[in-house]
């Protein structure tokens, strides 16, 4: 930049002697900027390797390399740019390179994603400055890449307390209850206290001590979770979807069911089916369930609940499931949609609601002092009470409902399938 | 921090491949625009050749609009007469001689000095409503009284001036002029206390001064005796129709000339560093990279929505309504009451509870149906409502 304004104080300095002055300096600042073109490497002829991780739980950064070599004789200086969508906040944006003719250079570029789903590349440009510094070529190349945000699973950190209930319930249930859903465990010696009623008698008959039964929780039970996709999941509760709050609460109960020995489905639906996933056989389910739910986004579109209902009874399994629906409790949704389609669900499976509410709501309740506070209060408290006729109006049906605010739905829900498990209802 | 699972696409079929566009690409992506633009170029210039420029002037001989004078000046010409189209002051007075007639018009635009020179000219002068500073130069003796009625209305000569006699009726109404006593001068076409034509003598010929230039122009010439009155002015001789252009002012030295010439001569190469500057910093590093945007939709906008509805229709019976069954919904579970429980057995229930009386009770959880108006008259009365009810639930509490 400095050599072009040098030509101004060239002819501020000459200019008495001629107009030729201005011609001499412009012709040469042309020949420099063409003779600096010619000289650049060519960026067209620049190839590119990717490499890097392919998903990322949101939150958490990523890191890709881009391999630039320069197939050039002439030394490639100037400027990389590896682009990614603003929500991929990759960092640095452009990477200023100097790669001798013939080798190649590596470039990192760590992402954080700001939101879940699939982010692609979105084209690597080369910036090839001439010698002089005065002129640059430059190309974009598409160097295809895609990096899939995973739902970050903040409620993880609940796993091990709930495996551990999970196992207690495994040990000190056996003895007491048989249910529908628990079966056969193992036949162990009498200890005062056990429940004569579950004494083996042709067990005890056959050995020289009493003898009883023990029953435990049954395995390979079908747990189906729906994710509802429609309008109402785009609702932020905080700063979240309800969707995502959704997401983490299935998650959690998927990790659960999975080492409980429980074979876990996904479903997500509004108008049609957007995600599933369906066990085949033994091996975690959890993973193909985080990638299935990743690229998942809230619908602006009423769902369509007799849609939802005979996907679900049409589904490939036809016996008995926990069908966990992941929704809102939606007054009008629910009443339109959901509730007259109900009984045909609850006859064939176990039907277990969960619901985020929004803490902002219960707070707008609690105002007080000037007639518009106690406007919104009214308006909370008529929210509530819609919400509340739903709750008992879908336990009615003799569905289970789980409602908590964003904080305790996880963990609320893990402890719903808990105690179903426990009742031996599953 | 990278998941177990399958990566989704890693790479496309194609592999990397650069997307922007070469030299050999852009010519042939722009040739075609190229090419329209070029003979659209190319027709319009032949168009134009074909064409002739017009000068659109009001009393311009070369005007063939409604106040030009371009067939007069035609008709002239083929009489014989060499007719000048002169547009500045010397180029008026080179043409003019002894034999010739100048037709000046817009006299406003000569300065003092041309008049004065103009007067020195050979040959005879029709001034077209001339300025008052015209008339004292050229046609001394002669002044303005009035204007006539209808500008261009049609006169009688009622004059010995043969040019205007044998013309006859005219549409000369315009500028009336009258002349002091000593001058000889032939006045035509009178109206009102003046006349529209007057001849007076100069020094090396006649002035003639026309009231106005109706008469001359294409839109009229063919009315009345309009025609031939012009013809007769002008006669065989030679005309030159002077028509100055617009006086410009002196050259004055600006800032400009001035300033030394390298300093503007530097102003070129600055411009192009400048350039290259806007270009170095506007030229983006690869396209913009677009991104769909999810929708942000509160959840608790609905609830907000309709509290704001509830406060503009001052709707405090059903605010009172919603608040009322909160409480009791809240406090039910602990009475041992379903949800079917009757207002009767609920007020009976808290009453027991904590003391109070039954009416004041049923008044505060189910309303007064009694009174006028509803029994919360005003959003005082509902704050006082909410305030009574939290005080309820605290004491069952």
């Amino acid at each position: 930049m400095f050599v072009a304004f040098s030509g101004a104080l060239v002819v501020l300095i000459a200019g008495s002697t001629g107009v030729w002055v201005v011609w001499a300096v412009l012709a040469t600042l042309t020949a420099a900027l063409v003779v600096d073109l010619a000289r650049a490497p060519s960026p067209r002829a620049v190839t590119f390797e990717r490499d890097g991780d392919t998903s990322v739980r949101l939150g958490e950064p990523a890191t890709l390399t881009l391999t630039v070599s320069n197939p050039a004789h002439r030394t490639l200086r100037g400027l990389v740019r590896d682009a990614w969508a603003p929500s991929a906040g990759a960092q640095p944006t452009t990477h200023t390179v100097s790669i001798p003719g013939g080798e190649r250079r590596r470039i990192t570029t760590r992402l954080i994603p700001r939101r879940r789903g699939d982010l692609p590349a979105r084209g690597v440009t080369v910036r090839s400055v001439g010698p002089l510094g005065l002129a640059a070529r430059q190309c974009t190349h598409d160097v295809p890449w895609t990096v899939r945000a995973l739902p970050p699973f903040h409620s993880r950190r609940h796993l091990p307390g709930k495996l551990a209930r999970l196992r207690e319930l495994d040990g000190q249930h056996s003895a007491l209850v048989r249910g529908q859903g628990s079966e056969f465990d193992s036949l162990r010696e009498y200890v005062p206290g056990d429940d004569v009623r579950s004494i083996d008698w042709r067990a005890t008959a056959r050995s020289d001590t009493v003898v009883v039964r023990t029953w435990r929780p049954e395995r390979d039970r079908r747990i189906l979770l729906v994710l509802d996709t429609g309008r109402t999941s785009a609702g932020r509760v905080g700063d979240t979807p309800r969707l995502d709050h959704a997401m983490d609460a299935a998650l959690l109960l998927a990790a659960l069911a999975v080492k409980a020995g429980d074979r876990v489905d996904l479903l997500a639906y509004d108008r049609r089916v957007r995600a599933q996933v369906r066990s085949h056989g033994r091996g975690s389910t959890v993973p193909a369930i985080v990638q299935a739910m990743a690229p998942l986004e809230p619908e602006l579109v009423e769902s369509d609940s007799a849609g939802l209902v005979s996907t679900v009874l049409g589904g490939h399994s036809r016996s008995r499931q926990l069908v966990v629906l992941l929704t809102d409790l939606n007054a009008t949704a629910m009443e339109e949609g959901l509730l007259p389609m109900l009984p045909a669900l609850t006859a064939r499976h176990l039907l277990l609601v969960a619901a985020v509410g929004d803490p902002r709501v219960t707070e707008m309740a609690a105002e007080r002092g000037d007639a518009r506070s106690v406007y919104r209060a009214a308006a909370a408290e008529r929210t509530l009470s819609d919400r509340h006729r739903i709750t008992t109006e879908l336990r009615r049906y003799g569905a289970e409902v789980v409602d908590a605010d964003p904080e305790h739905i996880a963990p609320a829900l893990a402890d719903a399938y808990i105690a179903l498990k426990a009742q031996g209802r599953l | 921090m990278s998941a177990t699972t399958p990566a989704p696409t890693r790479t496309g079929p194609g592999g990397p491949s650069p997307v922007t566009p070469g030299l050999g690409d852009l010519w042939r992506r722009a040739r075609g625009p190229l090419a329209f633009l070029g003979g659209l170029v190319l027709l319009a210039v032949m168009l134009s050749l074909g064409a002739e420029r017009t000068n659109e002037g009001v009393l311009d001989p070369e005007g063939p609009n409604p106040e030009g004078t371009r067939a007069l000046a035609e008709i002239l010409r083929e009489r014989g007469s060499d007719v000048t189209v002169a547009r500045g002051t010397e180029e008026a007075l080179v043409a003019a001689g002894s034999g010739t007639v100048t037709i000046v018009a817009h006299s406003h635009r000569l300065l003092p000095e041309e008049l004065d020179q103009l007067a020195g000219s050979p040959g005879d002068l029709v001034l077209i409503q001339p300025t008052t500073q015209a008339l004292d130069r050229l046609a001394p003796g002669v002044h303005v009284v009035d204007r006539a009625e209808a500008p261009g209305a049609t006169l009688s000569p009622d004059c010995d001036l043969p040019a205007a006699r044998t013309a006859g009726e005219a549409d000369t109404g315009g500028e009336l002029y009258a002349t002091d006593g000593e001058t000889e001068a032939v006045s035509c076409y009178p109206s009102g206390d003046g006349v529209s034509i007057v001849q007076v003598p100069r020094d090396g010929g006649v002035t003639t001064v026309l009231g106005t230039g109706a008469p001359l122009t294409n839109e009229h010439l063919a009315g009345q005796g309009n025609a031939a009155l012009a013809l007769n002015l002008v006669g065989e001789r030679d005309a030159v129709w002077f028509l100055p252009d617009v006086p410009t002012h002196a050259e004055r030295a600006t800032l400009w000339d001035l300033l030394p010439s390298a300093l503007l001569m530097a102003l070129v190469p600055f411009g192009a560093g400048l350039l290259l500057l806007a270009l170095w910093r506007g030229r983006r590093v690869g396209p913009l990279v677009t991104e769909r945007l999810p929708v942000v939709v509160r959840s608790f906008e609905t609830t907000e929505g309709r509290a704001r509805l509830y406060a503009a229709r001052r709707a405090r019976d059903r605010a009172a309504t919603a608040l009322r069954s909160g409480v009791i919904e809240r406090v039910r579970p602990a009475l041992g009451l379903g949800p079917e429980a009757s207002p009767e057995s609920v007020v009976t229930a808290i009453a027991e509870r904590t003391g109070d009386g039954p009416e004041q009770l049923r008044a505060l959880l189910y309303g007064d149906a009694t009174e006028e108006g509803g029994d919360v008259p005003d959003d005082s009365a509902l704050v006082r409502l909410a305030d009574d009810l939290d005080a309820l639930e605290g004491r069952l509490r």
